[in-house]
């Protein structure tokens, strides 16, 4: 019920992204409405908030001190605050220095400015934090020490304050709980208890959406020859592999690929039965091995769909570097052992060249921009030629299936990386389903997380290893595909720029159970189902916010993006958010939303009138076309 | 017509820019166009696309020598569309080439189109069109006369400055000996005038030319003419001068006997340079941002380091940086600004026009815009005719000044989408009339001239077109209530808010449209909108009719919050098929070009989809997709498409004119 309490307190002016641009003095960065309530209570509406203000910079002069009087009274009953430290100083790199009071509590660390003029509030989810780091802080006195957070999401914010014996020390405390697996303490996430009305637990049901793709069909079959994890423990334990094909030779075929990750279904095209299968490399090795079984099973996928003799796989990895990994026991299928085969390399880099793209991203927009440089900057980073890669491979694969009704088969090395990149892209531009909000969670939820995206190392939830170099920003590579493809398709897509925004920003929280741990047998294992909250019960929760509202579905439109350099473009209302300078969104959106409603009134009204006109039974009823049917998207039909 | 040789060549091959497509066709020429119509061979269904090429708007012809296939002609427009035909015959391509090589260069101005043109209007029309745009109404809008600043006749028959207009206006303490004295202290006689009056504050945007100050040069009555202007404004005690060259460029004309202002020399002046390069600067670096987009296979990396080594946005932004910082003076400081450069027809054009639309709201409506436009670059002698080549004259003096100030408008509208009453494609439409020479507003390089022409007898305005078709201009996000909460804009200049104009830059490249246009789905919208109030009505005068009272059970359509739908909540005329956005493109070069635009990239041969269900976005074309190129139609405004006339113009906005 806290809940509710805190959507009535957060109806205040600052509760809309998007609401008026009443800005004050501009001091600083993230000023943040000081809106917030209870740190459990209220986490989602403060998390929204904060990303509202991030999206808007909009910047609230007036705060009631009751509210963080109050604010702090609560989180005294119910989150333990950690910490508590008075005259930390925030060295803002844009407004200079700042005095205030930072709390650390389990989930978060915030910094409120006390300074009369300009209310200012920073806050920080402990789990965005890559590591801390000591800094030095000159002509602050003896006593000073000097903190920066470096952060997972584009920014670190640095503080100096004063040490006091009487206190434990603060990089301690952000140490214990930043990097709570690191301490043997558990995740936020097992700690938070917020109820929702919808359980996002149920969005995803591997069966359902099979069923949904028109599986099992003559060709395919659900099977549970994974339902222990015994076949590979990285998979899900619904698989849909093909019918004719017998339970030792799927044995035999795991044993021949990478982290017997077989060849399994991902999708089907609802017309052709082209397939998009995925898997792992093949395990050739430097002898050139081949496996029979292997080879029959990729002629029975063929053999599946009826439109084509030819089945084409796609390697995501640069071919050099699939040749390298031949020497590693790795590599890939020779066209000359697999009949009817085209081999087809995208050239996509590794997750480590990833990793230091965007990281030198990181360099280009924080905390100061090169303006004289900017664009040359960006191209060192290669982020967007990467971006390109991936989109256009993408692109190849819904068109081989879309207009080439071939199968094909996708993989990288382990097949969990840039194979989960690819098809789920392929997937968005194939089927339209996916770009629902409630078809993207699926997809997400399918492609990502019950295949074995390895979340955990990638992110380094609760880790404070941060050099590890299992760390790498797959997922957020894919975010960011997606908002291109939402940028030259705005009418596509039913969630909003806020929806990738949130996402991301709970990749790392650890608020919610959602991207915990590497795979699903590790997921059953912890339990994170029945123990934690999922981050779509949040969103489905208040759909509303997460809503496009140019959305029209277009069913059964295969959508291309264009992958030419002029059209792609950096999201800077991500990467660049933090920069106080980012110009407020003018709030076209809400003049969308009202228009929105307009017609929804203006529908519900004719509906209504042509109701009670052939209730009246008319002569002329014949001449009103039938009241819409679909009511999202639909025209209103004109019937005079 | 005497140049043409060969007015039809069959066979001729259209090459796509960006694909290896290709399409079959016929080349005519006509004395005012060059057309190609596409053979509809092999689509029985849609006749071929047609492309009309004024030839005014075309800035080269290049052939190229002969191939297995033919002989290639290359022509570059003003407009930026850049098409390359293969000819078969190689004689039939050199006469095409001869031909519009002597077209393209008219040598008098009585061979432009605008002479020519005539859109089926009476004297009286024509009359009117010429008088929609008041400049003495705009002065005193701006409460011009008043007490500090009146009307002067010192110009009256152009002696003082033939490159000014007769009406100017300057402070009531300037007497006619100071402003004449003051004219022969400035290049071309340019002094110092008013261009726009910031009410609020009293604070007045002045222009002029250089001094001719040389190393030691003075002049007491421009001191005085600076002085009365600073005296004009009583909040402040000084003004602004702003010089927008780079120093190093000022003090190179110094040596020349001409130079900047002495801050000793000038009581009360506050001297400042804010560095916008010069005419030859822009023109080559929109050249080098044109060769670089212009390539086929452009990587990300050579595009974006392409995009910067350009400077072109480096350039917009440095206008948009003079502009904002004459707005904070004025606006802000409440102090007067006097603004020049060298001529004063330029970057003082620029900086002037973008600051009063920074500071004006009315700058930022359809109207007003003009008014801008005709105020600050036709009266005060914007060198159109040089600048945009009208006729066959001096290649150094051409540069793209005005296709800038375009762009920074542009550039403004997409910072702050609610200010603007107009859209994109506002500002393309005037772009391609600026070139176009079809309207008589643009030529020629300043009044004097345009009366000696007699524009106003023998041409049409082009402001007067351009409100006939006002509906198709206006920006759907536009919020009135928005600009009286900011009436002065102040926009960010960090880089990534300056982007890339594709729509302008590659307008005709049908590869580079848009997806889908959030333009174009609202205005959809609106109409849908629209159509249901009406059909509201209609049920309840029928149910009225009937004698029974609509139920009662909802308020009528929930007062219709939005402005828009106030302020034309009567009918709209339907829109033209050619406002499709992200191009003018016409309706049936459509239904040809859909598949091309994927394979660049994805290297990848779409086949033909024959499902009828599915449909295809991007690459493969099917049948059953009738409307439009990139845009998703759906089928939620396919009632729309069967409004739409059946007339489409060809080339958005250049008439369609036969001869």
């Amino acid at each position: 019920m806290e809940k509710q309490a805190g959507a009535a307190d957060g109806a205040g002016p600052n509760r809309n992204p998007w609401g008026s641009p009443t800005n004050g003095s501009g001091a600083g960065d993230l000023l943040i409405p000081l809106l917030f309530l209870s740190p459990t209570g209220s986490h989602v509406e403060w998390c929204k908030q904060l990303i509202a203000a991030t999206i808007s910079s909009q910047i609230s002069g007036s705060v009631q001190p009751d509210f963080v009087n109050r604010d702090n009274k609560v989180a005294n009953s119910s989150t333990p605050i950690h910490s508590h430290l008075k005259d930390v100083m925030y060295i803002c790199p844009f407004s200079g220095l700042l005095n205030g009071t930072l709390t650390i509590t389990d989930y978060k660390l915030y910094f409120t400015s006390v300074e009369k003029e300009s209310h200012f509030v920073l806050d920080v989810n402990l789990g965005v934090i890559s590591r801390l780091e000591t800094i030095s802080v000159p002509n602050q006195g003896e006593n000073t020490k000097g903190l920066e957070l470096v952060c997972k999401d584009m920014r670190s914010p640095r503080f100096a304050y004063k040490t006091d014996e009487s206190q434990p020390d603060i990089v301690e405390v952000l140490n214990k709980h930043a990097f709570p697996l690191s301490h043997s303490l558990p995740l936020f996430a097992f700690l938070y208890k917020e109820q929702f009305p919808v359980d996002g637990w149920k969005v995803f049901d591997a069966a359902a959406e099979y069923r949904r793709q028109g599986l099992p069909n003559e060709s395919w079959t659900i099977s549970k020859i994974n339902s222990t994890y015994e076949l590979c423990d990285t998979y899900p334990s619904i698989l849909v592999i093909p019918t004719n094909i017998t339970d030792d030779d799927i044995k035999r075929v795991a044993l021949f690929r990478a982290k017997h990750r077989i060849p399994v279904l991902s999708w089907i095209h609802p017309e052709s039965q082209a397939t998009i299968v995925r898997c792992s490399q093949p395990l050739v090795g430097p002898s050139d091995r081949r496996c029979k079984e292997d080879e029959h099973f990729l002629q029975i996928i063929m053999d599946a769909n009826a439109q084509s003799h030819k089945l084409t796989i796609f390697d995501a990895r640069q071919s050099s570097v699939a040749i390298t990994n031949k020497a590693k026991d790795g590599g890939y299928e020779s066209e000359s052992f697999y009949s009817n085969v085209e081999l087809n390399f995208l050239e996509i880099p590794n997750i480590h060249v990833m990793r230091e793209s965007l990281r030198k991203m990181k360099d280009v927009v924080y905390p100061t921009i090169d303006e004289a440089h900017w664009h040359s900057a960006i191209d060192q980073t290669h982020w967007l030629e990467y971006i390109r890669l991936l989109l256009a491979g993408a692109a190849k694969i819904a068109d081989k299936l879309e207009s080439g009704k071939t199968s094909v088969v996708v993989h990288c090395s382990d097949g969990w990386d840039r194979t989960a990149q690819l098809t789920s892209l392929a997937m968005l531009m194939l089927d339209s389903y996916y770009r629902t909000l409630r078809g993207f969670q699926v997809l997400v939820e399918k492609e990502w997380i019950s295949f074995g995206h390895k979340f955990s190392a990638r992110v380094g939830h609760g880790d404070e290893n941060h050099a590890n170099s299992e760390r790498s920003p797959l997922f957020i590579q894919f975010i960011d595909c997606v908002w291109q493809m939402s940028r030259q398709f705005p009418a596509a897509f039913e969630f909003n720029e806020l929806f990738l925004i949130t996402v991301l920003d709970h990749l790392y929280s650890c608020l919610f159970g959602t991207f915990l741990y590497n795979s699903e047998q590790e997921r059953m294992a912890k339990e994170v189902q029945a123990k934690t909250v999922s981050l779509w019960s949040y969103i489905n929760s208040q759909p509303e916010d997460f809503t496009n509202p140019f959305y029209v579905d277009y069913e059964n439109h295969v959508l291309y993006p264009l992958v030419s350099s002029r059209h792609l473009e950096l999201w800077t209302s991500y990467y660049a958010r933090w920069n106080p300078r980012m110009r407020p969104q003018v709030p076209v959106h809400q003049t969308l939303k009202e228009m929105l409603i307009l017609r929804a009134e203006l529908q519900r009204r004719v509906e209504e009138l042509q109701r009670e006109a052939s209730s009246h039974s008319l002569s002329s009823s014949s001449e009103h076309s039938p009241s819409p049917t679909h009511t999202t998207g639909t025209p209103l039909h004109t019937a005079v | 017509m005497e140049h043409i040789r060969t007015p039809k060549v069959e066979q001729v091959r259209l090459l796509d820019r960006f694909s290896s497509k290709s399409t079959n066709g016929t080349l005519y020429l006509t004395a005012t166009h060059l057309i190609f119509v596409e053979s509809s061979s092999n689509n029985s269904t849609s006749a071929g696309q047609e492309i009309w090429i004024l030839h005014h708007h075309i800035a080269s012809v290049e052939k190229l020598s002969l191939t297995t296939t033919g002989c290639p002609l290359v022509i570059q427009c003003r407009n930026f569309r850049m098409v390359q035909f293969v000819v078969q015959r190689e004689r039939d391509c050199h006469d095409i080439y001869s031909s519009l090589l002597r077209l393209l260069r008219p040598v008098c101005y009585e061979e432009l189109y605008a002479f020519s043109y005539n859109p089926k209007q009476n004297d009286q029309q024509r009359e009117e069109g010429w008088q929609l745009i008041d400049l003495g109404a705009e002065f005193e809008r701006m409460g011009v006369p008043c007490d500090q600043w009146q009307l002067t006749d010192v110009n009256r028959d152009y002696k003082v400055c033939e490159t000014y207009p007769r009406d100017l206006y300057v402070p009531i303490t300037a007497s006619k000996p100071i402003i004449v004295g003051s004219s022969k202290f400035r290049s071309k006689g340019r002094f110092p005038v008013l261009t726009y009056f910031y009410q609020e504050k009293k604070a007045a945007v002045c222009r002029c030319s250089q001094p001719l100050s040389g190393f030691s040069a003075r002049c007491l009555e421009d001191e005085s003419l600076l002085q009365a202007i600073s005296k004009a404004n009583h909040n402040s005690r000084f003004v602004y001068v702003m010089d927008t060259r780079p120093k190093l460029n000022a003090l190179a004309n110094r040596a020349a006997g001409k130079g900047y202002e002495n801050e000793d020399n000038y009581s009360n002046i506050r001297f400042q340079f804010v560095g916008i390069e010069n005419i030859h600067v822009m023109r080559t670096s929109l050249q080098k941002l044109l060769e670089v987009i212009g390539t086929r296979p452009l990587s990300m990396s050579d595009y974006l380091v392409g995009l910067e080594s350009s400077g072109w946005l480096r350039h917009i932004k440095a206008v948009v940086d003079a502009a904002i910082f004459l707005t904070k003076a004025v606006t802000v400081e409440g102090v007067s600004v006097l603004v020049h450069c060298s001529d004063g027809w330029d970057r003082t054009a620029q900086v002037c026009s973008l600051g009063s639309l920074l500071m004006d709201p009315y700058y930022r409506t359809i109207k007003g815009f003009m008014v801008l436009i005709e105020k600050d670059w036709i009266s005060f002698g914007h060198k159109f005719a040089d600048r945009c080549d009208q006729l066959d004259g001096d290649p150094k003096e051409v540069s793209p000044i005005f296709t800038q100030f375009l762009e920074c408008v542009w550039q403004l509208t997409e910072q702050f989408p609610q200010a603007f009453e107009f859209s994109e494609w506002f500002l393309l439409q005037i772009h391609e009339h600026v070139h176009s020479c079809q309207y008589g507003n643009f030529l020629g390089n300043n009044q004097r001239q345009r009366e000696e022409l007699q524009l106003r007898e023998r041409t049409h305005s082009l402001w007067a077109f351009l409100m006939s078709e006002k509906q198709n201009y206006l920006n759907p996000f536009y919020s009135p209530a928005y600009s009286e909460a900011h009436p002065v804009l102040e926009p960010s200049t960090l880089p990534y808010h300056f982007k890339f104009w594709r729509n302008m830059y590659h307008q005709f490249d049908r590869s580079m449209h848009p997806r889908q246009s959030i333009l174009k789905t609202i205005l959809t919208l609106r109409e849908n909108s629209q159509k249901a109030e009406s059909t509201l009505q209609a049920l309840e005068t029928r149910l009225q009719q009937l004698g029974v009272t609509p139920v009662a059970t909802s308020d009528p359509p929930a007062a219709p919050p939005t402005r828009i739908q106030r302020s034309n909540s009567n009918t709209l005329p339907p829109r033209p098929d050619s406002l499709i956005l992200g191009a003018p493109i016409n309706h049936k070069e459509v239904q040809r070009h859909e598949e091309e635009d994927e394979q660049e990239e994805v290297g990848e041969e779409a086949m033909e989809s024959t499902d009828t269900e599915r449909t295809v976005e991007g690459s493969s074309g099917t049948d059953s997709r009738k409307q439009s190129y990139g845009e998703l139609e759906g089928t939620y405004n396919s009632d729309v498409a069967k409004e739409e006339p059946a007339v489409v113009s060809l080339e958005f906005g250049v008439a369609r004119m036969t001869c």
